[in-house]
């Protein structure tokens, strides 16, 4: 294929795109459809900043082809929150204090989502783990891995 | 760095056949989970005129034990083969080894034949491979063959992969009863690749080392068996002095470049630390598992 107008499926709505093969995922969720919230970083796959979910895995949107993701559900940090009502992992980010410059928070939220909704009673350890692709350059570890413990209380118990 | 890539053609078969009909060196690339092959062409190390995805081709993702061993296929992912059940009962070195690749992400997009295909000394899953004894399966257009993982090794960044041919299974024999390894790695941090690691796999039987294998990788142009420290344990019980004679032989038998993440010096010392630890730690779990009797 050279360039075709091909379906994504962007937190649960369909979007159809024109792609050519040399697309980066970033990009068309970026560019495209305006999912900014998806950051680019070191597009090396090192720091996890364009983590967004695919087929609900974290994955790097800077290293996906975007012709590899049509179809595929795809879950960005604009796919969390209920209308105004936000994540209870984005809830407890604000509320422990675990963003700093906010620009890791939306690969770090994701990466605790896809291992909350595998494992809603994490360790510590497995929460540092589940985290180890993302990289905050503010070194606030400790508090983003309180906010993902949170978090897994809150959405145990229902708050 | 670049932000983009150079335009491709793109084709995405449904077969392994017509996937192979396709590939060409570096003129039509394989793509699997992509890792390594989108970050070079980001940074335009390799321009590829077209890249042939496998994602399509059906049935190559599985990771499964049959009487013989384990097999894998090209699309099993790191982060499936880690999590497996049985690579975890039956092959915990394999695990142990993908388990210190930290990120996730790169676990659950990389395939394990993709990290081998990249032909890095520096592989973490390679050196474990090396001494399970791994078969590598390639495929070309009208032929499979199946060659030992060090025949599959030839240089840095060069496999025994030819133009026209995949990978398609790894296979890994079951370890011998009596047996238990264990895999070390030394990076600049978790996320960097391996300065030096190791992978031993070691059999006693009432309370001899009938049988070691000692893996190396980052300290040649491909990852390396230390066969002179493998035969100074065979035979022997293993202590504290037998283990250090052969950490000291591995040392002596690598040859590690300097490079920008430690000089050649320092890489020979670690091997020597690393072998050391693996190798007691793999005695230990081999005690534990009951190997100093004869089951």
């Amino acid at each position: 294929m050279r360039k075709e107008i091909a379906t994504f499926v962007v937190n649960g709505n369909e979007y159809e795109v024109i792609v050519e093969p040399h697309m980066l995922l970033i990009d068309v969720l970026r560019d495209k459809l305006g999912f900014t919230g998806t950051k680019y970083a070191c597009g090396a796959g090192d720091c996890g900043a364009c983590t967004v979910l695919i087929d609900g895995k974290p994955s790097f949107s800077c290293l996906t082809l975007a012709v590899t993701a049509r179809g595929k559900s795809i879950v960005t940090i604009e796919g969390l929150a209920q209308g105004t009502e936000l994540h209870p992992i984005q809830k407890a980010f604000v509320d422990k204090g675990a963003i700093q410059c906010g620009y890791c928070t939306p690969g770090m939220v994701l990466s605790a989502k896809a291992l909350l909704d595998e494992n809603p009673a994490p360790a510590r350890d497995e929460i540092k783990s589940a985290l180890a692709g993302n990289l905050c350059r503010c070194t606030g570890y400790v508090k983003i891995v309180d906010a993902v413990e949170a978090a897994a209380d809150a959405m145990r118990t229902g708050g | 760095m670049h932000r983009v890539l150079l335009p491709f053609e793109f084709a995405e078969p449904t077969t392994v056949g017509e996937v192979v009909g396709m590939v060409d060196g570096q003129k039509a690339m394989v793509l699997a989970g992509g890792v390594d092959l989108v970050l070079k062409m980001r940074l335009r190390q390799i321009l590829p005129e077209k890249v042939v995805s496998l994602q399509k081709v059906p049935g190559l993702d599985y990771v499964q034990e049959d009487g013989s061993g384990l097999r894998f296929g090209a699309l099993a992912s790191l982060r499936k083969i880690e999590l497996s059940a049985v690579v975890r009962g039956g092959w915990p070195l394999l695990a142990e080894a993908i388990g210190l690749i930290a990120s996730v992400q790169t676990k659950v997009m990389g395939t394990a034949i993709g990290n081998l295909c990249v032909g890095t000394p520096a592989s973490d899953i390679a050196p474990a491979l090396y001494a399970l004894g791994a078969g590598v399966t390639i495929v070309g257009t009208d032929s499979a063959r199946e060659i030992p993982i060090k025949q599959f090794f030839v240089d840095v960044g060069k496999t025994a992969v030819q133009p026209h041919e995949i990978v398609a299974e790894i296979f890994i024999p079951r370890p011998p009863a009596g047996s238990a390894g264990a895999f070390m790695k030394l990076s600049k941090t978790s996320e960097d690749i391996a300065k030096v690691n190791a992978a031993v796999l070691v059999t006693i039987v009432d309370g001899a080392c009938t049988d070691a294998k000692i893996a190396l990788g980052s300290v040649a142009p491909t990852p390396v068996r230390a066969s002179e420290a493998e035969r100074l344990l065979q035979g022997r019980g293993m202590n504290a002095r037998t283990i250090a004679e052969a950490a000291e032989a591995a040392a002596e038998a690598a040859t590690p470049i300097s490079d920008v993440r430690s000089t050649a010096a320092y890489r020979k010392e670690m091997v020597r630390v690393l072998v050391k630890d693996a190798l007691e730690k793999a005695a230990a779990r081999a005690l534990a598992r009951g190997g100093g009797h004869h089951a």
